[in-house]
């Protein structure tokens, strides 16, 4: 809300300067958002302060210079001049406006059909001579941001401006048998607005309308054949009050947002339609646009009732933590134009000692007794507030599982050189539908832009543009992770994606470089088994995005709760990474990991007593034998003090023939019983030996 | 230096030549030709002023001849110290360039929101609170309605929320928050960790004391301060004779934690879902309030939005609102972060360029 500090000072004499109001109004609750200089004065300073104040949703009564006024009048406890009306006068000799209330004689023809949507109308004909207003006006209207039109049209606007009572005047002459209804619009009725577009209305939209046709969306913006124009003799002028939620519906489905319709759809002062009435007639004769004829009608079927609320002075400070003298309490909710009256005159009250409130119409954020301590709290200023810390009543239930949970898993992937990304969960839904595996993708109504289509069914999306972006600035060797939620039509669920291209081997002046392979990215989904105590198994996968022949499926208690293995190059190249570039990534479902992980149950075992042995055995076995089976196969073959399988060696070249592979092998034993003998360890290599003989036709070396 | 030594010159004066010649000497080079040019077997000055002493008298070889041999001793000593302390500043075969860059045992980088997102879980753990995430898809109930904001309210326009183009049917919310006795179908991105607020008070009793954290979603362009995704803290207490008072202590000890500011600033806002309600402003750890261009001169940097929970809100949960009071707050991660870090486009925590998380150390 922009106000001219000179139009304040016709209603607070106040003398601070417009940075000082600014500060302290911004400790009250309605901060300055910026300050501009207009015209040159006298002196040479500038002539007048535009005052830019942001107005919280909750507070209509403050977009309007009176409403500013109360509030710098509070801050300052300066006294509000003039009820509503300014004291002094713009453009005249006489320093004070003589406004005469309002005299209504029922003579304008109005019928509120619709008192659901209309609680009140006020319509006062006047004669004019339409020409532009004098300059004073003019200059008001542009720093408060609105246009000049007409003197009749700029009226309207000033009173608003003024008072925060939105108005219009209508030709008269082109209102059939001059007649004012409020009423529902007919679906499908038409109107061309003062914008010059043709709308199409419908039922739920309220419309003042002639004996015939809509003339105006009530509250929100009139209608061209009723405009004010140079040939205008006779106006209705009108002042109303609409119901907040049908303007802000109407104004919405329109796409039509005017100063009127904000006023409304926040919350209007049902008193205010008469005095602002009023004032706009006592600027009609001051500016000479022309004369009130003495016709006026106000159609006003419920009136305002100020709802009494009661306010416990005990609870200002058990709400606040700070004590606010009753007199503050009263000198506070009167100067914002409250009816205060100490509870205790009210003996037949059975309630703590306290205050009868009622709060001004123009408060219509007023519901509760919160309500009124915020005001007292505000202006009495809450720098005044001491502070305390709240006690602990009971010791805290435990956190959500899954923080410490993900930290686990951050400080193993951190560990292994993978840096952490966090990347937006929406993307496009051509990088979604690869990682979708059937199912329907979770897709945004109202994206905003196609980048941002779709939900991630998968970290990975992410994670690979997090690699292409890293590649395109310089960085060779990339290894990431991202932990976040996935989402999909069952359920979001957490997991942890990762992605690693370049060297394995860290980049040193030693040499000793090497490419990451798939060995790599299985090291770390083991590592991450690892963290969680979980003995996993891998099969193949089954995954779009992965290069046939190397996607595997991290298994655990039978079920996949993880893939892993070589990009698929044409996905690689689709986010500008380039295809000759082997790929590495890997998600795991966090929420799997962890379900499986025995935490609970873990329990130490001791330290072996008796020394382990170690035999090496090596093999020539058909190459398309799988390390798994033939360590099954070992597994199987040899008795309990088998403690560990392990391939050392893997070779296939000159010596080896085609088709087969040489595996090498080494063995552990170990009792917890007793120290095996040579014999124990030789018998146990020959049973094992036959077995891979009888099974897989494997030959020793 | 290979010049002889003038004979002439008593042992006092030599002794006093010689020391300074030790003090030139860098190399085992030097120190050997030093060492024959002073007490070598020949055309050395200990030779030479032997074969000089050969014609003094008696008496005069007899005090000469013993300054000589002190001195002859003195050199050795001297020549020897210096030949140890050659050799202890000698480089082995197998030394290394020191100067050279180690073999890296690759360390990963954590990106700054989670760290941030840590202390912050950190320092309410500290203070006793429950830390919980929850849902990122919400039903319109929890993440407005019951929030005091029904369908038409003014204040869901400071929200731009993002809509699912088919709503879920609801389901299990996780081991802390059980499904729900409202069913309502998910049809949103959450706007705020608010909604959590709603989640826990539905089915955990007072006293309440909490922190919540996660992503949120809202409808703004990527600009130097937006993103369309950020993140949030919230934290909420409930209990009797909970106050505002107590709302500025708990934010003072956050703000002293994680900025080393603990002046605190309460400016009176509006929020649906909270009364009163105050915007908290941080006294600018940069300047000390003088004015900088972190504070934009006002010497205060805001942080928070923040209020005593609306009555509104516990009786959606079923709270007695005669009988508890409750603070709330929210805060951006993001938005901590800039401000710790000097960080000023926000979007560089979103493009995840190494440059940028390896600033931050793990």
């Amino acid at each position: 809300m922009k106000v001219p500090l000179s139009w304040i000072r016709e209603f607070v004499d106040v003398k601070a300067s417009a940075e000082e109001i600014g500060a302290r109004l911004g400790l009250r609750g309605l901060p300055l958002e910026s300050l501009e200089a207009h015209g040159v004065g006298a002196d040479g300073t500038p002539a007048d302060v535009v005052m830019d104040f942001e107005v919280t949703a909750n507070r209509p009564d403050c977009m309007s210079v009176i409403g500013i006024a109360r509030e710098i009048a509070v801050a300052y406890d300066l006294p509000l001049h003039g009820d509503g009306i300014s004291r002094r006068q713009q453009g005249s000799e006489s320093p004070t406006a003589k406004v005469v209330p309002l005299q209504t004689n029922g003579k304008v023809d109005i019928s509120i059909e619709e008192p659901s949507l209309c609680g009140r109308y006020v319509g006062a004909i006047a004669n004019v001579t339409v020409s532009p207003s004098p300059q004073w006006m003019q200059d008001r209207l542009t720093m408060c941001g609105v246009r000049p039109i007409s003197n009749i049209v700029d009226i309207t606007n000033y009173v608003m401006l003024e008072l925060g009572q939105p108005m219009h005047a209508f030709d008269l002459t082109k209102m059939r048998q001059g007649k004012i209804v409020v009423r529902r619009a007919k679906p499908g009725e038409q109107m061309t607005t003062l914008d010059g577009k043709a709308r199409v209305l419908s039922s739920d939209m309220l419309v003042i309308a002639d004996a015939e046709c809509a003339e105006d969306i009530g509250g929100v913006m009139g209608g061209s054949p009723s405009e004010i124009s140079s040939a205008t003799t006779q106006v209705v002028f009108e002042a109303a009050y609409f119901f907040p939620s049908q303007i802000r519906s109407t104004s919405r489905t329109l796409g039509l947002k005017t100063e009127a319709s904000s006023r409304f759809e926040r919350g209007a002062d049902r008193t205010a339609p008469p005095r602002a009435m009023a004032r706009a007639l006592q600027l009609l004769a001051h500016i000479g646009a022309g004369t009130f004829t003495g016709d006026a009608t106000d159609v006003y079927a419920a009136p305002y009732q100020p709802k009494a609320m009661h306010l416990e002075s005990g609870r200002i400070s058990g709400l606040l933590g700070m004590d606010v003298p009753d007199n503050a309490v009263v000198r506070i909710l009167t100067s914002l134009g409250f009816e205060v009256r100490s509870a205790a005159a009210h003996e037949a009250s059975p309630r703590p000692a306290g205050w009868e409130v009622r709060p001004p119409a123009w408060r219509v954020d007023m519901h509760r007794q919160v309500d009124l301590i915020e005001e007292v709290g505000r202006h009495y200023g809450f720098e005044h507030l001491p502070t305390t810390f709240p006690g602990v009543e009971q010791a805290p239930p435990p956190s959500d599982a899954r923080i410490a949970r993900d930290r686990r898993a951050r400080t193993a992937l951190l560990a292994m050189g993978f840096s952490e990304a966090i990347t937006l969960a929406f993307i496009r839904e051509q990088a979604a539908e690869p990682f979708l595996a059937g199912s329907p993708a979770v897709v945004i109504a109202n994206p905003l832009s196609e980048l941002f289509a779709v939900m991630r069914p998968s970290l990975l999306p992410g994670v690979i543009d997090t690699l292409s972006h890293n590649r395109r600035h310089g960085r060779a060797d990339v290894r990431v992770f991202e932990i976040g939620t996935r989402f999909s039509v069952d359920g979001e669920t957490r997991g942890t994606g990762f992605g690693w291209t370049g060297l394995a081997t860290a980049d040193h002046w030693s040499g000793a470089r090497r490419p990451v392979d798939f060995s790599d990215i299985k090291g770390v989904i083991e590592q991450l088994a690892a963290v969680f105590s979980v003995m996993p198994s891998f099969g193949e996968a089954s995954a779009p995005y992965l290069a046939p022949g190397r996607a595997a499926a991290l298994i655990v208690n039978g079920q996949t709760i993880g893939t892993f293995g070589q990009l698929l190059p044409a996905i690689a190249e689709a986010r500008d990474l380039p295809a000759a570039d082997e790929i590495y990534v890997g998600e795991v479902d966090l929420d799997a990991l962890s379900a499986a992980s025995p935490a609970e149950t873990l329990r130490a075992v001791a330290l072996p007593r008796y020394p382990s042995v170690v035999r090496d055995v090596s093999l020539l076995v058909n190459d398309s034998l799988s390390a798994e089976t033939v360590r099954g196969t070992i597994r199987t073959a040899a008795p309990p003090t088998l403690v560990q399988v392990r391939e050392f060696d893997r070779y296939q070249g000159k010596g080896i023939p085609e088709g087969r592979v040489s595996l090498s092998y080494r063995l552990t034993f170990q009792s917890a019983e007793r120290t095996l003998t040579d014999d124990d360890v030789s018998a146990a290599m020959a049973a094992i030996v036959a077995a891979l003989k009888a099974e897989h036709g494997a030959e020793q070396r | 230096m290979s010049a002889p030594i003038d004979s002439s010159i008593s042992p006092a004066d030599a002794r006093a030549l010689f020391r300074a010649e030790l003090a030139a000497v860098r190399t085992d080079a030097e120190l050997q030709a030093l060492r024959n040019r002073w007490i070598g077997r020949s055309n050395s000055w200990t030779a030479a002023f032997m074969e000089a002493l050969k014609t003094a008298t008696p008496q005069q070889r007899k005090s000469l001849g013993k300054g000589a041999n002190d001195l002859k001793k003195d050199v050795e000593a001297a020549i020897a110290e210096r030949a140890s302390a050659l050799a202890a500043t000698r480089r082995p075969k197998n030394a290394v360039d020191l100067t050279l860059p180690g073999r890296g045992l690759q360390l990963g980088h954590r990106h700054p929101l989670s760290l941030v997102r840590d202390e912050v879980i950190d320092i309410f753990t500290r203070l006793g609170y429950q830390v919980l995430e929850g849902p990122e898809i919400e039903d319109d109930y929890h993440n407005f309605e019951a929030l005091n904001m029904p369908a038409d309210h003014p204040a869901r326009d400071m929200h731009d929320t993002l809509y699912l183009r088919t709503p879920l049917q609801p389901r299990s919310y996780g081991a802390e928050v059980p499904a729900g006795t409202k069913a309502a179908p998910l049809t949103l991105l959450r706007t705020h960790t608010s909604a959590m607020q709603i989640r826990h008070m539905e089915h955990n009793a007072p006293p309440v004391r909490l922190v919540a954290i996660g992503p949120v979603y809202r409808k703004d362009d990527l600009d130097l301060t937006h993103t369309p995704m950020f993140h949030q803290v919230e934290g909420l207490v409930v209990g009797k004779g909970i106050t505002l008072a107590d709302l500025k202590g708990t934010v003072s000890a956050m703000a002293r934690a994680l900025f080393g500011s603990a002046e605190v600033r309460f400016r009176p806002s509006f929020f649906p879902y909270t009364e009163p309600s105050a915007e908290v402003d941080i006294r600018c750890f940069k300047c000390a309030g003088a004015g900088c261009s972190l504070c934009k001169k006002s010497g205060w940097i805001e942080i928070l939005g923040s209020g005593m929970v609306h009555p509104a809100v516990f009786e959606a949960v079923g709270y007695d609102s005669d009988a508890v009071t409750g603070f709330a707050f929210g805060m951006g991660v993001e938005r901590v972060a800039q401000l710790k870090w000097g960080v000023g486009d926000i979007r560089l925590f979103y493009e995840n360029d190494l440059r940028f998380l390896e600033q931050f150390g793990i």
